[in-house]
């Protein structure tokens, strides 16, 4: 290593420096308000049995990048339109009998994946931008990208908030809610569309092929642990805040891809925990 | 229906569930034909019958869950179609404790979730709910299970939770179907006693999906034996029940049942 890399690694071992840097901070906020959102959607999505929707999603969602890049809109913008389409498309398949839920998904990624393959030659490639898109670049987050991030999560987190107990409820006894008159069917559809903002709101930060990491590994690591819902609710969303920070921060210390440090710290979580049980 | 009061004073019964020429078919197959019956404000009703008589179809047409194919339900004196007053009504389904054992759900949490519905939609429990749980803990004796998971419970745990969690609502009437099948004599009997405490403390009608003709015989009010046609008695000393059973168990169905049978199960209590 040449000495300005010295230089750099010095810099970037100061991690309090690195903290006044406004990049910093927007990687730091977005990737919070992401981690929150990606660990209640999904802990409700690994209980409903549905953890591929979501990456059957994140895939159609590259579709709708592709098409934001050729236009030149906010690839974000696009990709919810895209990933919005894909919800009601697997709902009304499902709801007309056409395909079982995981049949419905795997039309759907097909579908988005190979639509932006498309549009990618068309437009003769947009490799580096794309490339950010499908692994993330959550250090590239600017104050546009921070705006809509921040509006679509606390609008899924605020959601969720308000219907928690409805979409418990549903979670555990769909028949049994309809029964006692929770609007199940539109409740469901609601939480689908919530389920597309958090993938959309989390392409930035973590890209759309590990995108369903973040969905569904700190759900999974705070289950082993046998709370209660409360509990597994905020341990999982703790878990998926820590994984966001601890891989933010060593990757920018070990200058290594973001999002792969994110899902191997929470991979890492898992492990420990799973460890720790199997001991006990 | 007149019915004498511990004053001895004759009073007449509240109809809360009318059914007349009430008839269900599912898979093009007729399941239930013709029935009517009325059940009264604090009846205890067991519904009995061979397997594939039609008690839980019943239960569902009760409920409005599944379509007649004809006649009519009238429930706290309204037609079932323009019904909504769900909230008197609580159901305890045949499969209720067949949950993921995983899902992580503490007892107090499962019960909460009995006060959920249409009128709080979007709104968080308030206190009143809270102690309304505390209440339906205490009432089925459960309390000191309130913050265990639902996944370590054991099968007369899982039945008396979901009954509480039908009682959290503070229903008028309880339909409940088959909710102690493969748990030991002794906790299906505490489970009764639970019931019939419910019935006579609180005056809450419930219709009890059974095949324990002890039960029914020595501590309910009325029996309803079904096999796609249903007929429905009084439970009195003049009833006679093998005779009874056989209008839908067959003519060869026989049943040796005396009366202290009845003494046996009071006196362990």
């Amino acid at each position: 290593m040449n000495a300005s890399g010295f230089s750099k690694m010095n810099e970037l071992f100061d991690i309090f420096r690195l903290l006044g840097f406004q990049f910093f901070q927007n990687a730091l906020l977005g990737g919070t308000i992401a981690a929150l959102a990606c660990a209640w959607v999904g802990l409700f999505l690994i209980l409903r049995k549905e953890a591929m929707i979501g990456d059957g999603i994140a895939h159609t969602a590259f579709g709708g990048i592709a098409l934001g890049l050729l236009l030149g809109v906010n690839p974000i913008l696009t990709a919810l339109l895209v990933s919005i389409l894909a919800v009601l498309g697997i709902s009304y398949m499902r709801r007309r009998g056409l395909a079982q839920s995981d049949s419905a998904i795997a039309v759907m990624l097909a579908v988005g994946f190979s639509t932006g393959l498309i549009i990618i030659s068309l437009a003769g490639g947009f490799n580096v931008e794309l490339f950010s898109f499908l692994f993330g670049s959550i250090l590239t987050i600017d104050q546009t990208d921070l705006i809509i991030v921040s509006i679509l999560g606390i609008s899924t987190i605020l959601i969720l908030g308000i219907f928690y107990k409805e979409l418990l409820s549903i979670t555990f006894d769909e028949e049994g809610a309809r029964l006692i008159g929770i609007p199940v069917r539109p409740l469901s559809l609601a939480f689908n569309l919530l389920v597309a903002i958090t993938i959309v709101l989390s392409i930035k930060v973590i890209g759309v092929i590990l995108v369903v990491a973040l969905l569904v590994l700190p759900g999974l690591s705070a289950l082993q642990l046998n709370l209660s819902f409360k509990g597994t609710t905020l341990v999982a969303i703790g878990i998926g805040i820590v994984s966001m920070i601890t891989g933010i921060l060593l990757s920018a210390v070990y200058n290594v891809a973001t999002s792969g440090v994110i899902v191997f710290t929470a991979a890492g979580i898992f492990l420990f925990i799973a460890i720790y049980r199997k001991l006990e | 229906m007149l019915d004498n009061t511990q004053s001895g004073v004759m009073t007449e019964k509240t109809p809360v569930l009318e059914v007349s020429d009430l008839s269900v078919a599912r898979s093009n197959s007729l399941v239930i034909e013709d029935a009517n019956f009325t059940i009264h404000q604090g009846d205890y009703v067991g519904i009995v019958g061979p397997n594939g008589g039609g008690k839980t179809t019943l239960l569902l047409a009760l409920l409005n869950i599944i379509p007649r194919t004809k006649g009519s339900i009238r429930l706290f004196g309204q037609d079932i179609e323009s019904f909504s007053n769900w909230e008197k009504v609580a159901y305890v389904p045949q499969d209720a404790v067949n949950f993921d054992p995983h899902f992580p759900l503490s007892v107090r949490e499962l019960v909460a979730l009995g006060r959920v519905n249409r009128s709080n939609l979007g709104r968080t429990l308030k206190q009143k709910d809270w102690e309304a749980v505390d209440e339906a803990l205490e009432f089925m004796g459960i309390s000191d299970i309130a913050n265990r998971r639902i996944g370590q419970l054991s099968g007369g745990q899982k039945q008396r939770v979901f009954v509480a969690k039908a009682l959290v609502r503070k229903p008028e009437i309880i339909l409940l179907d088959e909710p102690i099948v493969g748990v030991d004599a002794g906790t299906q009997e505490k489970f009764y006693k639970k019931l019939s405490d419910l019935n006579v403390a609180k005056g809450i009608t419930i219709l009890l999906v059974t095949h324990d003709l002890t039960a029914v015989f020595c501590r309910m009010s009325k029996v309803m034996c079904m096999n796609r046609l249903v007929n429905v008695a009084e439970i009195t000393e003049q009833l006679e029940p093998a005779e009874f059973l056989r209008k839908a168990y067959g003519e060869h169905f026989h049943i040796v049942f005396h009366k202290h049978e009845c003494e046996r199960v009071f006196e362990d209590e």
